[in-house]
């Protein structure tokens, strides 16, 4: 129940019916605006701070077991003459890859949500596909392994069905087994960022649409597209991104040789380099500032926000 | 185009499609609770319907050492982030001009741009500068009370785990917010309350079931979280680090399946409360709008 007495200075504690002397005031004002602020400068000195610092980290000099400050160039050097710049480049390409299928995949259940499923509903059908994201990562990942495998579920079924004679080999331990783990670990967040984008795209169109005679794919590339793609785009980083990242995947579903920018940081760390660790993670850094600045040049992002505004 | 009831075999189609994706999300999950119940283990051809892994979890020291930690920690971290969150969503709704929204928005939201192996390397690397400058300063002032405090242990994957989790909480209790109207708490300060009260009393309750979910995201997300944990957490072990180093040496053990069936079990389970919850709950406020929406006869 809702307890407000009107009484000049509050109440609760003691019955103050003197004001408040104005010194107690402003220091109580500076307190609260201090805790507003206590998150941001949490974030900035523990999230901000580090990331912006790799790219200070990453010119030191490497020691046997630590880094010493200095100016070299050798950890890029490193980076970008040898194989892993393959491997960097050949995992982005997978990512792109994976970031595609997930969204052919997982728009048209966010679009179907949005306009066929009642406003009240729409909510709860979204909350099942925090189910996967909500069961571990790795259990998941892992758990794809006897999946896959040569004699695991999808195999068995399919030869039990008599639909092929050999056992399908090119599914994991491969480039298709991380793009198929990267689809399953993230076409949840493209439903949820069709979802949130699909916010911009007002219900009434669609009669529009219907009344001019327009065809249903003119309606998805000239109308849902243009209009939900800030919300698409975010998705599609944030895939990218984190397919990039996620040193599991390769780890556990990649077979021999596959890394991805994640997995490269992690080897790293664990080889004691920690120069090139931050080499990887400033040159991870820059390719994200560099999509996010590109998507908000093509599509202007801050459109995103408007849905939680 | 017609709609749902010309067209009723593309709608049940769509449905069809939509709980297709899901159950084949879940695949992997399911295979992993099948398996646990089986006597023989994983691969093995001969299926036994078993409870006894489960009971294994619980003699199991490794595991439920691991359990401690892992709940610990999730418990720590909800505690000091859904608050956190709370403010920066009250801040973000106070605030006039635009570039303070847009500095707290991308601020708060960048983690989830930010892959879990980087963001786990630069504060790795970050704590460990801070543990040399912290020793250095130490000696140099002749005092040590402080040079404990950065190493990598339960503070610093805290840390990780805030900055983890803080956009979920962020967006779901910026989300729950905005069916709240402000002119309440305007009222209430007019008539006198202060900020805290006006907040605690009036807007609380309101938002109540939004910080409530935000916790259980917490609580899970972190339970679930590898990467940064792993790099950021120094000596012990956590549930999933268990997990990980079995499933790439040795093969995992039958209580550990047991284990992820298990803390599976309590995610679906947590998820699916908060489904039933909100259905129960739409329905019955539903049903409160229309009975408030008649007709009142007056005699």
């Amino acid at each position: 129940m809702i307890k407000v007495r009107p009484q000049l200075g509050g109440m609760g504690g003691s019955d103050i019916t003197a004001p408040i002397p104005a010194s107690r005031l402003r220091w109580q004002r500076g307190l609260s605006r201090a805790l507003f602020l206590l998150p941001i400068i949490f974030m900035m000195v523990f999230f901000a701070l580090p990331l912006a610092l790799t790219v200070v980290w990453s010119v030191f000099e490497r020691t046997m077991f630590w880094m010493k400050p200095g100016f070299t160039l050798f950890s890029y050097e490193n980076f970008f003459f040898s194989a892993r710049l393959d491997n960097f480049l050949s995992s982005m390409m997978h990512s792109s890859v994976s970031v595609v299928v997930s969204f052919v995949l997982g728009f048209p259940i966010a679009v179907f949500i949005r306009r066929r499923i009642p406003q009240v509903a729409q909510h709860r059908v979204i909350l099942l596909f925090i189910l996967p994201f909500m069961v571990s990562e790795i259990i998941r990942i892992f758990a794809l392994r006897p999946v896959l495998q040569r004699t695991g579920l999808v195999n068995t079924v399919l030869l039990e069905l008599g639909v092929i004679t050999e056992p399908i080999t090119a599914i994991l331990y491969t480039p298709m087994g991380v793009i198929i783990g990267e689809v399953m670990s993230f076409l949840p967040f493209i439903v949820f960022a069709g979802f949130l984008a699909m916010e911009a795209v007002p219900k009434y169109i669609f009669e529009i649409c219907d009344d001019l005679g327009a065809p249903r794919h003119r309606v998805f590339i000239d109308i849902i597209l243009p209009l939900a793609a800030p919300g698409i785009f975010a998705g599609g980083v944030f895939i990218f991104v984190n397919g990039l990242g996620v040193a599991l995947l390769p780890n556990i579903l990649g077979g021999p040789g596959a890394v991805n920018a994640g997995l490269i940081a992690t080897q790293a760390i664990a080889a004691l380099d920690f120069p090139l660790a931050m080499a990887v993670s400033a040159i991870m850094m820059a390719t994200l500032l560099a999509l996010l600045y590109l998507g908000h040049r093509l599509f202007n992002l801050t459109r995103i926000l408007s849905p939680i505004n | 185009m017609g709609d749902d009831y010309t067209r009723l075999w593309t709608y049940r189609l769509k449905w069809l499609y939509t709980l297709l994706v899901v159950f084949t999300l879940m695949l992997p999950v399911f295979y992993v609770i099948y398996i646990s119940f089986n006597q023989n283990g994983f691969g093995a051809r001969d299926y036994v319907f078993t409870f006894e892994w489960y009971s294994g979890i619980f003699t199991d020291l490794l595991l439920m050492n691991a359990l401690g930690n892992t709940m610990l920690l999730a418990a720590i971290t909800t505690v000091l982030a859904v608050p956190l969150g709370l403010i920066a969503a009250k801040f973000y709704k106070a605030t006039g001009t635009d570039r303070a929204k847009l500095l707290t928005v991308s601020l708060l939201l960048s983690p989830l741009f930010v892959p879990a192996d980087i963001l786990g390397s630069a504060l790795l690397v970050f704590f460990k500068n801070l543990n040399i400058a912290c020793a250095t300063a130490g000696e140099w002032l002749g005092v040590s009370w402080f040079e404990t405090w950065f190493e990598l242990g339960y503070f610093s994957a805290l840390v990780g785990l805030i900055i983890y989790t803080i956009p979920y909480i962020f967006v779901v209790i910026l989300i729950t917010m905005g069916r709240y109207k402000e002119q309440q708490s305007e009222a209430a300060r007019s008539c006198g309350a202060t900020a805290w009260q006006a907040f605690y009393q009036i807007e609380f309750p309101q938002i109540r079931a939004g910080v409530f979910s935000a916790c259980a995201f917490t609580v899970i997300l972190s339970f679930n979280e590898y990467t940064r944990t792993s790099l950021l957490k120094g000596g012990y072990d956590t549930i999933t680090s268990v997990l990980i180093s079995q499933m790439l040496n040795e093969g995992m053990s039958e209580q550990s399946y047991a284990m992820s069936s298990l803390i599976s079990f309590i995610a679906i389970a947590v998820i699916g409360s908060i489904i039933i919850y909100t259905l129960v709950h739409t329905d019955r406020l539903e049903r409160e709008a229309r009975a408030k929406a008649q007709p009142v006869m007056s005699s």
